[in-house]
């Protein structure tokens, strides 16, 4: 394969070093310390406020008649779509073989993951019974009964089952030859034992590397559909219902783009941290961060587009129920959402057409903490504009989020960190295989 | 509070000697041949047990004594004879029987039909053969069995706030008698309204008895007794000044059936002028409505007489009221003889002398308008208040009232007393107030009679042995004179010398008691009074332009705070402002302008130095300087503890109605309230479709085409129609199926949150300016859509459609995803957001309909069309092997509705009511566009404006 872009100037050796390094000698820092204090705090709250969860019910929530979602259901949507950019980064830009991806794939993945784990949480929990989540999976029982295959809610359970299973295969994968460089530099028993397990006898024969690079284009091949058809289905949940505001035809690829931003931004966020953290300048470079912000840019107009375009074709189409919520929406008790999402996701990205701000981490960072702070808003408005003021002005109501609302949100966010606190610690951060084949290519090329 | 805690079933063990009534074991009363009957009604597996146990004999006791277990807060029959109407096929069924008594609230007095499932009460309903209801019912009428089965009922005696006995109790009164001596000097009874003959005789007896001894009669609502009684029925233009026969009269939901049934008829369409200061139910289905100031009414009415030729003092009056006094006069003199004129009992008695006179130039009198014998002889609670402040009052006994809570001052006087009584169903203020609390028996555990105003006299029969050990008025009444009958049901009926035994049992099966003369009544009358007319001058009040004035009205459901301890009509959002669990100020919306007040905010109402604080709710329709104030509220006791404000805390005298120059603060807080509709706009949305009878409604019997297969055919096709120009908003649908659906209640802060859990609704539409608003009513229950948007979403297949049409919620196999409701377009399901279902009160549970599942948290729940009833008929009619009847099957919500606004049936049987409503040409379905294709549909509204008449 053959790379457009070869990235860093480290020798072979001195990746494999550097990386393993990471794993085993585990540079101390106090911020690591009161990052992971912080977030187990948050994850303990988490845990807490499950428990109460489930001996309460979903009433501890603000949800209600009409606006029966909601952080629940924004939740889930803004972690299952910060999931997407590690997979589209790793899988599709693999597949057109963008050789910069190398120093960003595997943290990327591993957001991917616990993203997914964290979303994963709430379409269980947000249910009256989440006991019962598995009678959405078809298993044969006495009683014959299946799953309503018209409901968006089964097909959607399907996509990310699937999405799940390739995701983790496919960063398990990537994992096994760097397992096998950490294991054969591990000094304790243990860790040559544990590393030694993961590494399921990695050899770094040709026959493997070569049976590897082949399931690795299979599983990207697999995996970048999949990452379209979850969050179509996705939104599937929300256009399949007739309410205004929902029932529109441009969700999917609405979605699949929205998707993408809020990956973008989260992987940006990560890089300006992992880099700072662990003086990785040499992996991920400026030109790293320039071509994820030119990416986040590019999405941010697609996802300004559905909003226009909602909006258009709301008027255009004239039906009274569209505008009316088009009109509450950007007018009513809730436009504070409608304007500051546009604000963080349509407004904010525009300083991204300056090529300094695309390379200064600190501006980088800034906004895309936006705009994951929009898309967390833009999916909360979506949810809520649309239920509260539906059809008969008699049953129109406010939401109000609680304290266990907030609860949930913030423990999901110190859930994820927590994962990639430990993940940081314990797993190589960036593909020493991939690195060290850039490495030796530039050897291999020199003049 | 169980009545059958251990310590309450070794009372009932050991009666005291000569109590009336205790336990019968029940192998008593199965040897007994009169009351194997009864037991074979009640539980028929248990009537056939055979005396000697055999092996399948022990099983089934065995069997007996768990299912008595779970229903350890049931009791069984009384030990009388009482008698059952028959069934809608001719045959009293065998595990549910019913039984025709009747029930007073104030002096309202309704028949109802009380239903027993395995001889426990589980749902009231108006008794077709009575006068007053034809079956309609109120909502306190559907919420009395929660009365009887309340938890917190009071179950025994106490003396000075301990727990005694009534054994104890009846030496005490052993001892009074014999103070009381022959005059009964300082013997002083304070009660409601009497409207029980039985009562009244007793009254008269005790007096004769006691000549020095006093009976007083406090009603804190009443205000002028009624004398009249109207027909609504033949009455084409009716104006009610501040007068609400629709809501809040006496006998008002026979005249909601008359006034519907007027409003049915296109060709006869009567026209309802509303003349308020605070929007009353009469006045929101009004075709005028005209909110004006309780102190300009007088005028108004003033005006109005001199413009039908009564003589009458007629102040200044502006151009706009003049125009509208003569188009209401002219209107009056267009349908003379076919008119009515009514006053509101908070009016003052010359403005009811000026209605009479007015009536009766009108040539009324006798056709929409009768006399009636008014029942007030007691004497007033201000005689008894002064009394007691001079210390003549020894011994008060105080008869199911609660004076210390709705009088201002009873309670200090309470203080100077030495002696004094109290009999209620709660220990409620005046309870905690008296040396003695007596629990009372409710009406379904005791025997009474009662007399509406207009002469329909039933007798009340018990339908079960007491819960509690408690007695009724009569018994307490017997113990004061010494004339202790054993025999309640001998006491009752020697009111009734004149009807035999046959006469007496069909009594008791159709709940009204069949003579023509009404002797007992005329007796009960007082002689009538023609008070002298008071100059109008004296009323008209100092009005500055700016003045606000204060209106005092009673709660629409808990009126005088007597139901405050109802969870159902706490959580009932009331008719005028669906507000719930609480009560608020009601301002207008120029006054919420002027003062920049929104719904929520907390003021200071000031008068002469009383205050409360209370949130403000701007009421469209209410007077623009008028400020309602509801009783009901501010309770010391009970659920209803620190709910609301007490109105009564500003109110001076029992019988003021308003007063002028309130002082309004504003306090700078908000607080949160319960109400269950905040928009009340329809905007341009195709909701309520309303007419007149020019320009009728336009119907729909276009259905779109759809992607989807037509459902399935059954054999039925179930169906609804709901008539909107019937639907006066009454709500009492809505507790109706509360009781037949085991609906829960929620609480305050939940309906706040937006979870109130009825399956059926009754929407409010305003149209026109917020000043005098027209109202439209919706109810709204699952319209069970072919096309049903629910059932495309759920992932689990929870709700699914059957042939016959229902939209069908499976609880079991709900997992709570609620993306049901959030794409039913009609927004009518409910989520049991936590566990809302008390599953820990014992007597609550024996309240509950057997036949319909309690549903857990987590879990979906809907209006089912009563598929539980639907069920019975199918099972009915299969072992019948025939058809399910025409009109066999009815809803709950329909057999509530007082104007019978819901029709129930099978769609494909053209002889049904529901099939001839959806052949109306007003016919359409709500929210069309959708292509839902619901089955329940609705009939539009019609209103009869008068095209003379000039908005503000």
């Amino acid at each position: 394969m053959s790379d457009r872009e070869p990235a860093h100037g480290a020798t072979p050796a001195e990746v494999t070093d550097l990386v393993t390094a990471l794993v085993l000698a585990r540079p101390s820092g106090r911020m690591w310390k009161i990052a992971t204090g912080i977030a187990s705090l948050l994850t303990a709250l988490l845990v807490a406020a499950i428990v109460v969860l489930l001996a309460r019910g979903v009433g501890i929530w603000g949800i209600t008649m009409p606006v029966a979602w909601g952080f629940a259901i924004a939740n889930y949507v803004w972690w299952i779509g910060i999931g997407m950019a590690g997979t589209f980064i790793s899988a599709a830009l693999y597949l057109t073989r963008q050789g910069w991806r190398s120093a960003l794939n595997r943290f990327a993945e591993a957001m991917t993951v616990f993203a997914l784990a964290v979303s994963g949480i709430f379409p269980v929990l947000h249910l009256g019974r989440p006991w019962f989540a598995y009678w959405l999976a078809p298993y044969p029982d006495r009683m014959g009964l299946w799953p309503q295959w018209r409901s968006a809610l089964v097909w959607d359970f399907f996509a990310i089952g699937a999405y799940v299973i390739v995701s983790v295969i496919y960063f398990y994968v990537g994992l096994v030859p760097d397992f096998a460089a950490v294991r054969d530099r591990a000094r304790s028993h243990g860790r040559q034992l544990i590393y030694g397990v993961l590494a399921i006898g990695w050899r770094g024969e040709a026959l493997e590397w070569e049976r590897h690079a082949t399931l690795a284009r299979i599983l990207a091949g697999l995996a970048v559909p999949l990452v379209f058809s979850v969050h179509s289905m996705v939104a599937l949940d929300f256009s399949e219902g007739l309410l205004p505001g929902w029932h529109s035809t441009i969700f999917p690829p609405f979605f699949v783009a929205g998707a993408l931003f809020s990956g973008a931004a989260m992987v940006i966020l990560l890089a300006v941290l992992l880099r700072r953290a662990y003086a990785l300048h040499g992996f991920i470079t400026d030109e790293h961060l320039d071509k994820l912000a030119k990416m986040m840019l590019a999405v941010g107009w697609v996802v300004t587009y559905g909003y226009v375009a909602e909006i258009f074709t709301a008027y255009y189409g004239g039906d009274p129920y569209e505008v009316a919520m088009q009109r509450h929406r950007q007018q009513g008790a809730y436009a504070w959402l409608f304007w500051a999402t546009i604000a963080c996701n349509s407004l904010s990205i525009q300083a991204l057409w300056w090529s300094r701000v695309r390379t200064n981490p600190a501006a980088l960072a800034v906004i895309s903490l936006l705009v994951l702070i929009g898309m967390w808003l833009e999916r909360f408005m979506l949810i809520v504009t649309s239920l509260y003021r539906d059809f008969l002005p008699s049953s129109w109501g406010m939401f109000y989020p609680t304290l266990w609302d907030a609860a949930f949100l913030a423990g999901s966010i110190g859930l994820f960190a927590l994962l990639f606190l430990l993940f940081v610690r314990v797993v190589p951060v960036l593909s020493i295989a991939e690195l060290r084949r850039h490495a030796a290519e530039r050897v291999d090329n020199r003049p | 509070m169980s009545p059958m805690k251990p310590e309450a079933a070794l009372r009932d063990a050991l009666p005291p000697p000569g109590s009336p009534r205790f336990w019968r074991a029940l192998d008593e009363l199965a040897a007994d041949p009169a009351g194997r009957g009864l037991l074979a009604a009640a539980w028929p597996s248990l009537a056939e047990l055979e005396p000697a146990l055999d092996r399948r004999g022990f099983l089934r006791l065995l069997g007996a004594s768990l299912a008595f277990a779970g229903l350890a807060a049931c009791s069984g029959p009384p030990p009388e004879h009482i008698v059952p109407q028959v069934g809608r096929n001719g045959r009293t069924a065998p595990r549910s029987a019913r039984y025709a008594t009747a029930m007073a609230t104030g002096a309202d007095v309704v028949g109802v039909v009380v239903t027993l499932q395995d001889g426990r009460p589980v749902k009231v309903d108006g008794n077709p053969r009575h006068p007053a209801t034809l079956g309609g019912s109120d909502a306190c009428m559907q919420a009395a069995v929660l009365d009887l089965w309340d938890p917190a009922r009071s179950d025994a005696p106490r003396r000075n706030g301990t727990p005694s006995s009534w054994a104890a109790f009846e030496d005490d009164a052993a001892a009074l008698r014999r103070q009381f001596g022959e005059r009964g000097e300082g013997l002083r009874i304070l009660s409601g309204a009497v409207v029980s003959p039985t009562l009244a005789r007793q009254r008269d007896a005790l007096l004769a008895r006691y000549p020095a001894a006093r009976w007083h009669v406090h009603d804190p609502l009443r205000g002028r007794p009624a004398d009249v009684w109207p027909d609504l029925s033949k009455a084409r233009t009716i104006v009610a000044l501040d007068a609400d026969p629709l809501g809040g009269f006496p006998g008002h939901v026979r005249h909601a059936r008359d006034f519907a049934a007027m409003r049915g008829d296109t060709n006869a369409m009567p026209r309802l002028y509303a003349i308020e200061p605070a929007p009353s139910l009469t006045g929101r289905n009004a075709d005028h409505a005209w909110p004006v100031a309780a102190s300009a009414l007088p005028a108004i009415a003033a005006g109005l007489a001199s413009a039908l030729g009564v003589p009458a003092d007629v102040p200044d009056l502006d151009a706009l009221t003049r125009e509208r006094i003569a188009t209401i006069a002219e209107d009056l003199h267009t349908n003379a003889g076919a008119s009515l004129v009514l006053a509101g009992p908070f009016q003052p008695s010359a403005v009811h002398d000026l209605v009479r006179a007015m009536n009766a130039v009108l040539g009324n009198e006798g056709t929409t308008i009768h006399d009636v014998p008014s029942h007030d002889t007691g004497r007033p609670l201000g005689e008894l208040l002064e009394d007691m402040r001079a210390g003549h009052v020894e011994t008060l006994v105080l008869l199911e009232t609660n004076p210390v809570y709705t009088a201002p001052g009873f309670a200090d006087a309470m203080r100077t007393v030495p002696r004094s009584v109290h009999l209620g169903r709660y220990r409620d203020e005046t309870a905690e107030a008296a040396h003695w609390h007596l629990p009372a028996l409710h009406p379904f555990e005791t025997w009474s009679d009662l007399r509406t105003l207009d002469g329909v006299a039933s007798i009340v029969q018990p339908v079960l042995a007491p819960l509690a050990d408690a007695r009724s008025v009569h018994d307490v009444l017997d113990l004061l004179t010494g004339a202790m009958t054993d025999d309640p049901l001998k006491r009752v009926r020697a009111t009734w010398p004149d009807l035999d035994d046959e006469a007496w049992t069909a009594a008791l099966r159709d709940g009204v008691v069949a003579r023509p003369a009404d002797a007992v009544g005329a007796a009960m009358a007082a002689r009538k009074s023609r008070p002298g007319s008071t100059p109008l001058a004296a009323m008209a009040a100092p009005t500055g332009k700016d003045a606000l004035e204060l209106v005092f009205r009673p709660d629409e459901f808990l009126w005088d705070g007597r139901h405050a301890g109802n969870a159902w009509l706490q959580e009932l959002p009331r008719p005028v402002t669906s507000l719930t669990w609480g009560n608020a100020a009601w301002i207008s919306p120029a006054l919420a302008e002027q003062r920049r007040l929104r719904d929520g905010d907390m003021v200071r109402l000031a008068i002469d130095g009383r205050h409360v604080e209370a949130p403000v709710l701007v009421v469209p329709g209410q007077a623009a300087n008028s400020i309602t104030v509801t009783f009901g509220y501010g309770r010391r006791s009970g659920i209803a503890d620190g709910l609301g404000y007490d109105a009564y805390a500003l109110r001076e005298r029992d019988d003021t109605w308003h007063v002028h120059s309130v002082e309004l603060t504003p306090l700078g807080r908000r607080t949160t309230l319960a109400w269950t509709q905040t928009h009340q706009d329809m905007g341009r949305r195709d909701i309520v479709r309303a007419g007149t009878p020019a320009h009728p409604p336009h119907g729909s019997d276009k259905t779109p085409a759809s992607f989807y297969p037509d459902a399935p055919r059954g054999e039925y096709r179930w169906g609804m129609g709901i008539d909107l120009n019937a639907c006066i908003g009454c709500n009492a649908c809505t507790i109706a199926c509360q009781a037949e659906n085991n609906i829960p209640v929620v609480g305050k802060e939940e309906v706040a949150r937006g979870r109130r859990m009825h399956w059926i609704r009754v929407d409010r539409y305003h149209e026109g300016p917020a000043a005098a608003p027209r109202t439209y009513h919706q109810p709204v229950p699952c319209m069970h859509c072919e096309h049903a948007p629910c059932e495309v979403v759920c992932p689990v297949e929870a709700t699914v459609h059957d042939s016959e049409g229902l939209n069908l919620q499976v609880y079991n196999r709900c997992v709570g995803t609620r993306f049901c409701s959030n794409n039913c377009p009609y927004k009518v399901r409910r989520f049991n957001f936590l566990q809302y279902a008390d599953l820990a009160s014992e007597s609550l549970k024996a309240m509950r309909n057997p036949e319909v599942t309690v549903r857990s948290r987590g879990v979906m729940e809907k209006c089912t069309y009563c598929v539980q009833r639907i069920e019975r008929a199918h099972i009915d009619a299969d072992r019948e092997g025939r058809r399910i009847g025409t009109g066999e099957v009815t809803t709950a919500c329909q057999d509530a509705c007082p104007t019978r606004a819901i029709v129930f049936g099978d769609l494909g049987d053209d002889a049904s009511d529901v099939a001839r409503a959806h052949r109306s040409p007003r016919r359409y379905v709500l929210l069309e566009e959708l292509n839902t294709r619901p089955r329940t549909a609705y009939l539009g509204a019609l209103r009869n404006p008068n095209p003379a008449w000039r908005d503000a």
